[in-house]
């Protein structure tokens, strides 16, 4: 009996020794590797990232891993990842800069001055975030804004507000469809999509303080301005020109099978426009009332240094990648093909040939970018919120209300 | 009695399979699997301990190499006293590595600040403060910068990119580099007299080397390189000062001291980005009970979370039993498909379920009013929406009771029905003395945990409704936000988004309220057991 359990133990022993000693010189061998640059991209740039990234390690003795991940994600993650799965590099849109920055996510980056005159003030200026210093946090790779579509077929490009809302209704009608012009809310409200109406009838976000910086105690929600212009959302609402209840299939729907002449989007549905075989223009949007010009919210999305490039000791290599690598024309060109965007760089843009891209660019003239302070994450859902419950149809509340409504809520947030 | 046993059978794979299957774990093959298993455990801990052991995470490595020698003696020692202990050690580690664990780290988490600007460390956002401040001087110079040694210390060989001027900086300083013994290509130096440039292969070799390299350049001024090929010129804003713990602004002379809360204030108020994580003891759980942003809403938002799970769940119920019951009627045609149809939302993934709905239920454009020709403001009225996220939840939940009550109506011995009705009761009058009764001995703590599982149902309400419709004073939870997806909404969008701390803290309220209402409940319905 006695020997059994000396033999059990002993083999025991003896098995888990070997498999330890396999275990632990696995675990070696992995750490021993040269230096590996991790880099974050979501589905539509992975191939281009990994390209572009390859090409630069070749000659620099290292490796560069691209992880696939969901866009948005890679936002949320950056708050709670362990630094032995931290990214070095990660593809990100300007107004996520706030959070990172001030949560000591992301690393400021100094660029070369023929870099910097290379890509328009605006772009590097959404990447650009602080309270006492303004340091800009990434390279910006791709440009996006929404426009107004026109199907060519059932309207004219409108020539003013009161003109797109003309034909909008008069189609609504040959065609018995629920609404004239096609732009996404939903339940949950869409305020990027609403935004140029918003800024065409005199709204703002937030306004800036002395020093060109965002004040997000300056709301501009329900400026005095705006609220003169809201029963002109009344009125679309009574005339059925826009509904909240269209979400973003619906709109989509509806313009894709020629229910209505007029359509809000970016450059991610043309391809449906053009599979459905309407014939469409891609333009500016037009005046609603003087003194305003609707102009959609800018989104410029690029490339960032995370604070874990240093605890991995690839910092310098992750910068050189993203301030000097990425920010070539021919990258550039590259990395906004790879989901149908136009480049940031200017030198790349002017090899744009695509006219729907061009047309977008246009369509983007004086807008703002999006804020990229952390309160503005207290204004979607309120602001979004406010469209929905004057643009319902039936039971609505008076835009005026609503937007009051929306703003007080706002500021109570950012507190 | 054999009527049992072919039952039996038919459920239970052949107990000499099993009996075959156990026999496998005693006997010569037995020993060698469980020492091979084991083996792998003990090789699993040991690296797991090195690993560990690196990161200086003491009592994690003394916890895993205990609770392994733990499990080693209990499987390698033959005595019949340590048989339970195979059991519980593996059992216990699975209650702590996923209950205990997670309890205490979030309520760890709802003592700290732990939000968007205050996620560093203390000594990581000093470091962070320091490095956003620096600025380029107006009058500042960027370099295209080449990686070198001399006499095996890093420097660096610089263009100036607007005069063109050749530099040399070490941690020294900046040295005039004569033109002649360099050898400048398309405005980077490639070789240099004295020198020898890093071969680019190298640069991953000397990264942590090449960040740590700063020339002074004077005024607190120095150039840095900012990746491989770029360096400029900085100089900083703020001066750290490790003794009093302030930063003090070089500019104005403004200083900004740590206020205890985890920031660096000046005596006006504003405070240096970022912030770092601390100890703030009860603060969290005074702004949930006194803040009116927080607690306004929580009372109403905690009204309808009861209301939502209590009515989803007594509905599923009802219906699920009421067909049950019909369905449960021997000799009705076609039972088993029907029963199979009834189960079939139960087969559906949920959210998936839920985001169908979401477009059946559209006022203008859904299915559901184009077919009952209605205009009903499905989502978008709050009295509606509510009534909507009942109604999904219920369509998502029946077949599940379905499922219960049909196997514990097989449970109701028929000698007892035939007994109440011999007696002359009635079918509703039978129905309710005596196989609800004996119905809800079984079902109840079901009951109750299902009301505890919807209480915190998140999908259902995020992808149907999102919360929505928003009344105007409604600044945080909207109509049909339940606790769980207020917590979520507290968390990303309050004060700038990422309160995390803050969301610990209601999750926290929200556990001792399910606990205690499940508590209650399981009390209550002891009552019902005396049935028996």
């Amino acid at each position: 009996m006695l020997r059994i359990r000396r033999v059990r133990i002993l083999g025991g022993l003896a098995v888990a020794a070997l498999v330890a000693a396999v275990g632990v010189s696995a675990a070696t061998s992995a750490t021993n590797q040269a230096s590996k640059v991790v880099i974050w991209a979501d589905a539509d740039r992975t191939p281009a990232v990994t390209q572009v990234a390859n090409a630069w390690a070749q000659d620099k003795g290292v490796t560069v891993q691209v992880v696939q991940k969901d866009f948005g994600n890679i936002r949320s993650q950056m708050t709670t990842v362990a630094a032995e799965t931290a990214p070095d590099i990660i593809v990100g849109a300007h107004d996520w800069i706030g959070e990172l920055s001030t949560n000591g996510s992301v690393v400021p980056l100094t660029i070369a001055a023929a870099t910097r005159k290379d890509f328009p003030a605006y772009a590097l200026n959404a990447f650009s975030y602080g309270v006492a210093v303004k340091r800009l946090y990434g390279i910006p790779v791709a440009l996006e804004n929404i426009a107004l579509i026109t199907n060519t077929k059932l309207a004219k490009v409108p020539k003013s507000w009161a003109d797109l809302e003309k034909q909008a209704l008069a189609v609504k009608k040959k065609k018995k469809a629920q609404v004239g012009l096609a732009v996404q809310q939903g339940a949950g409200g869409d305020a990027y999509h609403m935004y140029p109406m918003f800024s065409g009838l005199g709204g703002y976000i937030f306004g800036a303080n002395k020093a060109g910086n965002l004040d997000a105690s300056d709301i501009g929600v329900a400026n005095k301005k705006f609220l003169k212009n809201t029963k002109l959302i009344d009125q679309w609402n009574k005339e059925g020109l826009i509904r909240s209840q269209v979400a973003w299939d619906t709109a989509r729907d509806l313009f894709t099978k020629g229910k209505v002449a007029y359509y809000i989007t970016g450059p991610w549905f043309v391809s449906d426009i053009k599979k459905a075989g309407i014939k469409y223009k891609i333009s500016a949007f037009p005046s609603i009332v003087p003194g305003f010009k609707p102009t959609p919210f800018l989104g410029v999305q690029g490339f960032m240094v995370t604070k874990f490039a240093a605890t991995h000791g690839v910092e310098s290599l992750a910068k050189d990648l993203v301030a000097s690598y990425m920010a070539r024309p021919a990258s550039q060109l590259a990395l906004a093909a790879a989901n149908g965007r136009f480049p940031a760089s200017v030198a790349a843009g002017k090899q744009v040939k695509d006219p729907d891209l061009k047309a977008f660019g246009a369509a983007s003239q004086g807008g703002v970018p999006m804020p990229n302070i952390p309160a503005m994450n207290s204004v979607w859902q309120d602001l979004g919120a406010a469209w929905v419950r004057s643009t319902k149809g039936a039971g609505s509340i008076p835009a005026r209300r609503s937007f009051i409504g929306a703003k007080k809520s706002i500021a109570q947030k950012i507190g | 009695m054999t009527s049992t046993r072919i039952a039996a059978d038919a459920i239970v794979p052949s107990p000499s399979l099993l009996a075959r299957g156990i026999g496998l774990f005693s006997g010569t093959v037995g020993l060698a699997i469980k020492l091979l298993l084991l083996g792998a455990l003990n090789a699993l801990a040991i690296w797991a301990v090195g690993v560990l052991l690196a990161d200086e995470k003491w009592v994690a490595a003394v916890a895993v190499g205990a609770v392994t020698f733990l499990i080693d003696a209990a499987y390698l020692i033959p005595s019949r006293r340590l048989i339970p202990l195979k059991f519980l050690i593996p059992g216990s580690v699975f209650l702590v590595a996923f209950v205990v664990i997670p309890i205490i780290s979030n309520a760890n988490i709802a003592f700290t600040n732990w939000s968007t600007g205050h996620n560093l460390q203390k000594d990581e956002a000093i470091q962070q403060i320091e490095e956003v401040s620096l600025v380029q001087p107006a009058d500042g110079t960027t370099y295209t910068s080449t990686p070198a040694t001399a006499d095996g210390e890093l420097v660096l060989l610089l263009v100036d990119d607007v005069a063109g001027d050749l530099y040399v900086g070490s941690r020294d300083g900046l040295e005039s580099l004569a033109p002649e013994s360099a050898t400048v290509e398309a405005g980077v130096i490639t070789a240099a007299e004295g020198y020898e440039v890093v071969r680019s292969a190298d640069l991953s070799a000397i990264d942590q080397e090449l960040n740590a390299l700063v020339i002074p350049t004077g005024d607190d001024r120095f150039v840095r390189s900012e990746g491989l090929s770029v360096a400029v010129e900085l100089q900083p804003t703020l001066s750290y000062d490790e003794e009093s713990d302030t930063f003090t602004s070089i500019e104005t002379g403004t200083v900004f001291s740590d206020n205890g809360e985890g920031s660096y204030v000046a005596p006006g108020g504003e405070a240096l980005e970022p912030g770092w994580r601390t100890r703030v003891g009860f603060e969290n759980f005074k702004t949930v009970l006194t803040d009116p942003l927080v607690r306004d809403p929580f009372i109403r938002v905690f009204m309808w979370t009861f209301a939502y799970a209590a009515l989803s769940v007594f509905i599923q119920f009802v219906i699920g039993l009421f067909l049950a019951i019909t369905l449960n009627k021997p000799g009705l045609k076609l039972r088993r498909a029907m029963r199979s149809m009834l189960v079939l939302p139960f087969a559906i993934p949920a959210f998936l379920a839920v985001l169908v709905w979401a477009g059946l239920l559209n006022d203008e454009f859904g299915v559901v009013n184009n077919a009952l020709n209605t205009s009903i403001p499905w989502l978008f009225d709050p009295t509606w929406a509510r009534v909507s996220c009942i109604l999904v939840n219920v369509w998502i939940g029946f077949p599940y009771w379905f499922l219960v009550c049909t196997a514990a109506l097989q449970a109701v011995p028929e000698e007892l029905t035939e007994a109440a009705r011999v007696d002359g009761g009635g079918g509703i009058q039978v129905f309710r003395k005596v196989t609800l009764p004996l119905l809800l001995v079984v079902t109840a703590p079901l009951l109750i945990a299902s009301f505890a599982f919807n209480f915190n149902l998140f999908n259902n309400i995020y992808f149907l409704t999102g919360g929505g419709p928003y009344g105007v004073d409604q600044p945080i939870a909207g109509s049909t936000d339940i606790l769980i997806s207020y917590t979520y909404k507290l968390a990303f969008q309050a004060a700038g988004g990422g309160q995390y701390a803050l969301a610990a803290t209601v999750s926290i309220f929200i556990f001792f309220i399910v606990a205690g209402i499940s508590a209650i409940s399981f009390w209550r319905t002891k009552a019902l057991e005396t049935v028996r």
